[in-house]
């Protein structure tokens, strides 16, 4: 160890298990509250984020377009009805 | 006649129409002046809906005319128009009893920055099963480029929160300094309250400072700065992009 750190490996090792133990906690509480959903958003009201240094969202060209997709409220996804189908969770080809 | 004068003479009403604008089309250059200076305004209205609402609809559009006739846009860019407004709020007196306007500026402006910063996908809370005591010493990481912090000396991130409708209006019983997390992990911009020595840590970090030093830059700064909570957050908030580790056995 080069580092000219007053920080102790203990202080470390106990700080990270710490952590580990606090994010899993924090992620069975919050477990994302919502999905994406694909071929249920209008014409440019899509939600998605591509590319590095791009942003997609507000792009979709056509209503209901299996491509793009838009962030709903979690469990809601597949109950959407469109006129083209219901909203599904991977992408409609 | 250069496009100077034009320029000038259309942020500037004392002065006259440009010569070269005939009589009968001076009324319509002075419309044009107008709404170039009420686009402005506007462009200002949407970027610091906050500081519009705790100093009131008349005030807020009164200091905005004085800054756009002052700072002139000087980027195409109009969602970042008022880079300046922070500094111009705060050295404005009639501002002088809200001694907070100028850094609820600096947090609205800093949301805008974060809303179009560069798409980067964060490292989720399983990064921390991957690493060990001996990786973290010497971790290294690369903030995701939506990442800014705001250190204010006054609860900035409350009275944000209660002047756009994300919490209730209430008395502020706990006044204090609070510094604040901007990030955009995903789609939407989030606004959070640093923990005691959040800031110092991750501008260290953000200096590409080892961990274990910049976990001691932070405890320096506030004594009661909790590394697992904090390491905790990086993670789970999603506010590494990249992170580098020497390999096993580097001399450095």
């Amino acid at each position: 160890m080069t580092t000219k750190s007053g920080l102790t490996k203990a202080t470390l090792a106990s700080s990270l298990a710490a952590a580990i133990a606090l994010v899993s906690v924090q992620a069975q509480a919050d477990a994302k509250k919502t999905e994406k959903c694909y071929g249920v958003a209008l014409k440019g009201h899509n939600d998605c984020a591509a590319g590095a240094g791009t942003t997609c969202a507000g792009t979709q060209p056509i209503d209901y377009d299996g491509h793009y997709f838009k962030l709903v409220p979690k469990g809601t996804c597949t109950a959407m009805k469109t006129p083209k189908g219901a909203g599904s969770l991977t992408e409609k080809m | 006649m250069s496009q100077a004068q034009f320029a000038a003479a259309l942020l500037d009403p004392d002065l006259a129409a440009p010569a070269t604008v005939s009589a009968g089309h001076r009324s319509r250059f002075a419309i044009y002046r107008n709404n170039v200076a009420v686009s402005l305004i506007e462009a200002l209205a949407t970027r610091f809906p906050a500081v519009r609402r705790v100093v009131g609809e008349e005030f807020f559009a009164e200091a905005a005319r004085l800054f756009v006739a002052r700072h002139p846009p000087t980027s195409r860019r109009i969602a970042i128009y008022g880079e300046d407004f922070a500094d111009f709020l705060e050295r404005l007196p009639a501002c002088a009893e809200i001694p907070y306007l100028g850094d609820l500026a600096r947090l609205e402006a800093a949301r805008t920055h974060a809303y179009h910063a560069a798409d980067a996908a964060p490292l989720g809370p399983e990064t921390l099963a991957v690493l060990s005591a001996e990786s973290l010493a010497d971790l290294r990481v690369t903030l995701h480029p939506a990442v800014a912090i705001i250190v204010s000396a006054h609860p900035i991130v409350t009275i944000w929160a209660m002047n756009t409708g994300e919490q209730p209006f209430a008395n502020i019983d706990d006044w204090r300094d609070q510094a604040a997390l901007i990030s955009r992990p995903a789609i939407d911009v989030e606004v959070r309250i640093l923990p005691p020595g959040g800031a110092a840590f991750l501008t260290a970090l953000a200096r590409a400072t080892p961990l274990a030093e910049a976990a001691e830059t932070a405890q320096l700064s506030a004594a009661d700065f909790d590394l697992t909570l904090n390491l905790a957050a990086l993670f789970s908030a999603g506010l590494v992009s990249h992170m580098s580790m020497p390999p096993e056995g580097t001399i450095r």
